[in-house]
């Protein structure tokens, strides 16, 4: 799909019914979390950015130059809602991380890698399944199925592009829905970044979810 | 005369299905604000009867905004509006002095049943 048949399908109107989609699906999201976790998770309000694919990077790049390093989780999800879900730490926050899932009585050996990668594969496996899902279920009740998560350990911020994280990003001519937000986990002091990527063939599905969406009102 | 509500949300859309689910049968003076720092800049400006307070917005978030509100005027009626429904900020609003919390997006019934129970309809 070409730049200009994205701005005639998709809207300014549709980019803000988005938004509050995605902050209505994360809230509810993050509310069914906390009861897992136990812990409260707050959210920046979520933007939506429509772009070619070959530019996700360096928006994604533009978020997290403040870190040196990060870990990546990354997850493709099909259904009428499909594309690829990101989710960035920063490549310190693993080590936090590991706690959330820490017996009190018997924790876990100081440094133990292994651990570090199941943590974050497992906390991105929880945290965009979550958000996805409810995106996905709010807009048309929709059922996602998703890929297992990969992760993509200690990516270098500086030299972030789509041939380092997957060659689907790089094509010049295709256009994406960028959805991004910042979390919290307050209590572990971790800060994160999910951005949630449409693919072109789910543009024209969503377009007429999120009108259906406002009609409810 | 019509009692001031003050909407606060940094989302059109949001402010938008809000409006839409205000009872129909009582018509109330709207003013609207997009993130926390001007909807308490509104909220000195106009002291509205109630407030409907999104929580995740930019600039200022609806926690503080809630609190400085709550400082403006301690008997101040906010009814906050979220999708964020977690035991923690649900405890955390009310300890701040939140009216009631309706989860979004919000139902006509859920709305006006609010807005009834904090004495605004």
């Amino acid at each position: 799909m070409k730049n200009s048949e994205v701005d005639t399908i998709f809207s300014k109107e549709d980019a803000a019914i988005l938004e509050e989609v995605m902050n209505i699906a994360f809230g509810k999201a993050s509310s069914d979390l906390a009861r897992v976790i136990d812990i409260q998770i707050m959210l920046n309000a979520p933007q939506v950015e429509i772009l070619k694919t070959e530019e996700l990077m360096r928006w994604i790049k533009q978020d997290t130059e403040s870190y040196k390093t990060l870990s990546m989780i990354e997850q493709n999800f099909w259904g009428k809602y499909a594309g690829t879900a990101i989710l960035a730490f920063p490549s310190a926050a693993s080590k936090k991380l590991i706690s959330l899932f820490e017996d009190e009585d018997e924790p876990f050996e100081a440094d133990n890698p292994l651990l570090e990668r199941e943590t974050l594969l497992e906390v991105g496996n929880i945290l965009i399944g979550a958000c996805v899902s409810k995106v996905a279920e709010l807009l048309d009740d929709d059922q996602v199925s998703f890929s297992p998560p990969r992760l993509i350990p200690q990516v270098v911020v500086d030299n972030l592009s789509g041939a380092n994280i997957s060659p689907k990003f790089d094509d010049p001519d295709k256009m994406a829905i960028l959805m991004k937000t910042i979390f919290h986990l307050q209590e572990k002091d971790v800060k994160g970044f999910l951005f949630m990527i449409a693919s072109d063939d789910s543009m024209k599905w969503l377009k007429t979810a999120l009108q259906n969406f406002m009609a409810k009102f | 005369m019509p009692k001031k509500l003050l909407i606060v949300d940094d989302s059109p859309v949001s402010r938008a299905i809000i409006k839409k689910c205000l009872p129909k049968d009582h018509p109330f003076e709207l003013f609207e604000a997009g993130d926390g720092k001007e909807g308490l800049e509104k909220f000195k400006e106009i002291r509205p009867d109630g407030t409907l307070l999104d929580l995740t917005m930019p600039v200022m978030d609806g926690f503080e905004a809630l609190e400085e509100m709550k400082k403006v005027d301690s008997n101040a009626v906010i009814i906050v509006l979220t999708a964020d429904i977690q035991q923690k900020a649900y405890e955390k609003v009310m300890a701040l002095g939140a009216g009631m919390v309706i989860p979004k997006p919000p139902s006509a019934e859920a709305l006006a049943d609010g807005l009834s129970k904090m004495g605004l309809l």
